[in-house]
């Protein structure tokens, strides 16, 4: 497991250094160490500065907390579907993104925030839906893909009554990208994630015990209603921070955890879901500006065209094994 | 020691109550297991006890404080759980599985001990899962899957383990294997256990404490030895059963009845078909009574040989002919040439002659019968020469017509009663041709055996007549008896009572005067026939070796003060279900038989049925069982031959 992340670590370093020194418009190695060391290189310096590096940074840390997010959700609920993405987390985020880019004009760190607050308030509306009886696993999914399409709707509404060029950076941002990061909105996401990471590690003692079924976790003196709330809450809460910032990232929370899983032999935690959906956006970036000779994709494209056969291959593998 | 109690527990799943204002404790250091239908709320009952849900109403009180008000590591401590179907997280190994059931006893800071690797190996070795300590969960058989998860509950190291169908989705084997992991954690430990069990058979084999439930409330509790009754059973699953002492275990054991695949009743005798005689020779030509009888017996015989006279399509005899190739039945002149004692009350004669070169009925017979002749004037020092003639031209050698072939029995009738003798039927208990490396001499034998009912009154012994003599027998005294020939009989032939059919299950049961015929039917079963033989003798001296292929199981019943047949009628009924009212259609009361007029003699041919029962002894007790089994067990007539050999008290006279 230690191998298997510092294999991710060192992916993730060699997707960034790769995405500067091999793709569109290439450092030369002594001019990125030259302007890493702090002189300035003309043409070199402010594109690492201002533009290469706050979007790895973002991206890394976009990706960890959308990696960490997936994971807490699908071991919690025990099924792979069950990221936040496909729940409707995602979509709440989304909504409430595009309602006020639209209807107010809302930018930047408001933008954020508005994200934010959409998805934990789509995240309680589904876990009050859930929570009454019993199945609440099952009944969480349900519910989300329902709130999921409701949500879908309205976005699709709010586009069609829009003007067409506003409309447009609201599809932009739907799609997810790191081309508007900033250090200013990195360093916004790391204070977030500096607040959120660390409840990792209880929360990942806690899923260890509530991932063996509700009555078994609540033989062993965990109080599974209050630590679900709170599992569902930062699981939220890491997604709403990194949709705020980058939009939503289709499909890394959902494919990290599997993966990391694969990775990991079955013993993965949340730390190595965190590192694989950090090296999911690191490489997908790196694809994202170097697949197609003239167009730069936005990197929510090639994560939703990695995701999509991964999903349709959970499904196949799921339906296989009969369980 | 934890105490575990609900006071008034009502649980509740929405408005709809399952367990109401239930009251129990829990016996420290016991097992309870908790029994009752589907939905009888059995399991809602052990989530309440284990805090998984919040009472409606009531409460759950762990060492006398309400177990909701504790924190809830605390209870972990205490009070472990298997829930049903818990779920193993994908590729988790068996040591970290068992490892997660530490967890009450970590806390925040408190990270990972060497008291908890320790508690880890214990559980370990107590379920036998060490071996597959690094091998991941989803990879084992459900019997060590649910061994895994019992180990998980035994790493929490509680003082009280409840646990919900630990045993479901096992075969039967891993159910044992389950149930008696818990049994020794008990013992070893003292762990308090509760289980919800469906199997109510294996519940009240390893429970102390037995608990039935029905719709939310305790309908009985107690020793499983109590507690498991016939009408709690009924009550509690609304099944019939009967329920017996478990031969393993000694606890009771629940034989479910259904509406099928019971022993089914008789329905219509005609329908099925069912060959029933009053006398067992009624199928020879013209035989006499079943022996031992009183007189009473014998005239009715005579008016049946008589009256059965005018349909025997025997053609007339033309000719004279030999015996041997035209009379199914033969007189053989034997001596007495060996006398062995073999019980109390048992004493086996070995009768020997050249004639017996010509006896038999196909192989090996089962419950071969004939008859003995006794003559009111056998003097045992006298000759064997003064045998009527009726039987003279019938033996083999002697020349014959075919009319006289037939008629024999009624010549001999008409004979003078006083000097006429008795005919006694006696079963073969082995019959050894010429040359037999046990024989005495050269000549064919056959084994005897006599039950010696006698008394001695002023010195004189009584008994009848054959009794008498078999017990003043000596070496070479004559007896002259009547049987099948061997050149002219087959299976078929009508001396033979034991008709199984292909009945794979038996029941053999008689008294003593049975005891030959069911040692010598044993002898000759194949294996492959399962049942029982039930033998009911005096005294436990008369119990005797016997040895059979087959896989029936001989039990000697003796008597000692106990009323003739008592003990063989209750192991009757230990054998034969009853079926409970309205299980099956249970037959009809049988017409009775007034043992004392008339012989219970009720056999059949050709049985098609799985089991079969022969019954065999004193009249009245077979008159008993025959209206236990034809009526309370609703034994269909084709599975059953009774036969009464004599009457107690009428009898020997």
């Amino acid at each position: 497991m230690a191998r298997v992340n510092l294999l991710a670590c060192a992916g993730i370093l060699a997707a960034v250094l790769l995405n500067l020194l091999a793709g569109r418009h290439p450092f030369s190695v002594p001019e990125l160490l030259a302007a890493l060391a702090g002189e300035t290189v003309p043409g070199v310096s402010f594109m690492l500065w201002e533009d290469r590096l706050p979007q790895a940074a973002v991206g890394i840390l976009a990706g960890a907390a959308f990696g960490a997010s997936g994971a807490i959700f699908q071991r919690m609920l025990r099924n792979p579907l069950a990221s936040p993405d496909v729940i409707g987390v995602g979509y709440g985020a989304s909504a409430a993104a595009v309602a006020g880019m639209l209807l107010f004009g809302a930018q930047g760190l408001g933008l954020s925030l508005i994200a934010c607050a959409g998805a934990l308030a789509v995240a309680l509306l589904i876990y009050s839906i859930a929570e009454a009886g019993k199945n609440t696993g099952p009944r969480l999914i349900l519910a989300g893909i329902a709130v999921a399409a409701m949500l879908q709707s309205v976005i699709q509404y709010l586009l069609t009554r829009t003007d067409v060029r506003t409309a447009g950076d609201a599809l932009r941002w739907l799609t997810g990208s790191l081309s508007a990061s900033t250090w200013e909105r990195a360093s916004l996401l790391a204070a977030a994630l500096a607040i959120l990471f660390p409840l990792l590690v209880p929360a990942a003692a806690k899923l260890r015990i509530l991932e063996l079924g509700d009555d078994t976790a609540a033989g062993l003196g965990l109080k599974v209603r209050s630590t679900r709330l709170g599992l569902i809450l930062l699981g939220v809460g890491l997604c709403a921070v990194a949709t705020a910032v980058t939009g939503p990232l289709a499909f890394v929370a959902f494919l990290a955890g599997p993966l990391a899983l694969r990775l990991c032999k079955g013993r993965s935690h949340l730390g190595s879901a965190a590192l694989t959906g950090a090296l999911l956006v690191t490489t997908a970036t790196f694809l994202a500006a170097n697949i197609l000779p003239d167009i730069q994709l936005p990197v929510g494209v090639v994560t939703g065209a990695l995701g999509a056969p991964f999903l349709i291959w959970v499904l196949v593998r799921t339906n296989k094994e009969g369980t | 020691m934890a105490l575990l109690e609900a006071q008034d527990l009502t649980l509740a799943y929405d408005a709809v109550s399952i367990v109401d204002e239930l009251s129990l404790a829990l016996p420290a250091g016991e097992v309870t297991i908790i029994v009752g239908a589907n939905g009888c709320g059995k399991s809602t009952l052990l989530r309440g006890l284990a805090r998984l849900l919040k009472p409606a109403g009531g409460k759950v009180l762990l060492d006398g404080e309400d177990i909701h008000s504790r924190p809830a590591r605390e209870v972990a401590k205490m009070l472990g759980l298997l829930p049903q179907t818990p779920t193993a997280p994908d590729g988790i190994t068996v040591r970290e599985l068992i490892g997660r059931g530490r967890y009450p006893h970590q806390g925040w800071f408190k990270r990972w001990t060497s008291e908890d690797e320790a508690a880890v190996e214990r559980a370990m070795t107590l379920t036998s899962t060490t071996g597959l300590a690094e091998r991941p969960v989803d990879e084992l058989s459900g019997g060590q899957r649910q061994r895994v998860w019992i180990a998980m509950a035994l790493a929490q190291e509680t003082e009280l383990l409840l646990l919900d169908e630990p045993t479901t989705y096992l075969d039967v084997a891993h159910q044992l294997e389950v149930l008696d992991v818990i049994s020794e954690l008990n013992r070893t430990r003292g762990t308090t256990v509760v289980i919800v069990l469906h199997d109510l058979n294996l519940a009240a084999r390893y429970a102390d404490h037995l608990i039935a439930l029905k719709e939310g409330k305790i309908v009985a509790a107690g020793h499983p030895a109590a507690v498991v009754t016939e009408a709690m059973v009924k009550n509690v699953f609304g099944m019939p059963c009967r329920v017996i002492p478990d031969p393993v275990a000694g606890t009771p054991l629940v034989l479910p009845i259904g509406r099928h695949r019971v022993l089914r009743a008789e329905t219509v005798l005609a329908a099925n078909g069912i060959h029933r005689t009053q006398n067992p020779d009624a199928d020879l030509d013209a035989g006499p009574a079943p022996v031992q009888g009183p007189q009473a017996g014998t005239q009715e015989v005579q008016a049946r040989a008589t009256a059965a006279d005018p349909g025997s399509n025997t053609p007339a005899g033309e000719g004279i002919e030999r015996a041997e190739e035209i009379s199914d039945m033969l007189a053989f002149a034997t001596k007495v040439v060996r006398i062995e004692p073999i019980g109390e009350n048992f004493r086996r004669l070995t009768l020997a002659g050249k004639d017996l070169e010509h006896f038999g009925a196909g192989d090996a017979p089962l419950d071969l019968r004939i008859k003995l002749m006794f003559t009111p004037d056998m003097d045992p020092a006298g000759g064997g020469d003064q045998l009527p003639a009726a039987f003279e031209s019938l033996r083999p050698g002697a020349l014959l017509s075919r009319a006289d072939a037939t008629g024999w029995y009624r010549r001999w009738l008409a004979l003078p009663a006083e000097s006429r003798g008795v005919m006694r039927t006696y079963t073969v208990r082995a019959l050894r041709e010429a040359g037999h490396r046990d024989n005495c001499g050269s000549e064919p034998e056959i084994d005897i055996d006599f039950v010696l009912h006698l008394r001695t009154d002023g010195g004189k012994l009584t008994g009848g007549p054959a009794t008498v003599w078999a017990a003043q027998a000596r070496l070479g005294d004559p007896i002259l008896l009547l049987g099948p020939n061997a050149a002219l009989c087959g299976a078929d032939y009508g001396g033979i009572e034991f008709r199984p059919g292909t009945a794979k299950r038996i029941l053999l049961a008689g008294d003593e005067t049975a005891a030959p015929a069911i040692c010598s039917i044993l002898e000759s079963l194949p294996a492959g026939i399962t049942g029982h033989a039930l033998i009911e003798v005096p005294d436990t001296g008369d119990i005797q070796g016997s040895s059979t292929r087959s896989g029936v199981s001989v039990q000697w019943l003796p008597r000692g003060s106990h009323p003739h047949g008592e003990l063989l009628a209750a192991a009757v009924r230990d054998i034969v279900a009853i079926p409970a009212a309205g299980a099956v259609l249970t037959g009809a009361e049988p017409e009775d038989v007034d043992i004392d007029e008339q012989i219970l003699w009720e056999t059949s041919t050709a049985s098609t049925q799985p089991f079969y029962a022969w019954l065999a002894g004193e009249a009245s007790v077979i008159k008993d069982m025959r209206r236990y089994l034809v009526r309370d067990a609703g034994m269909d007539r084709k599975q059953v031959a009774f036969m009464g050999y004599w009457r107690r008290g009428k009898s020997e006279t």
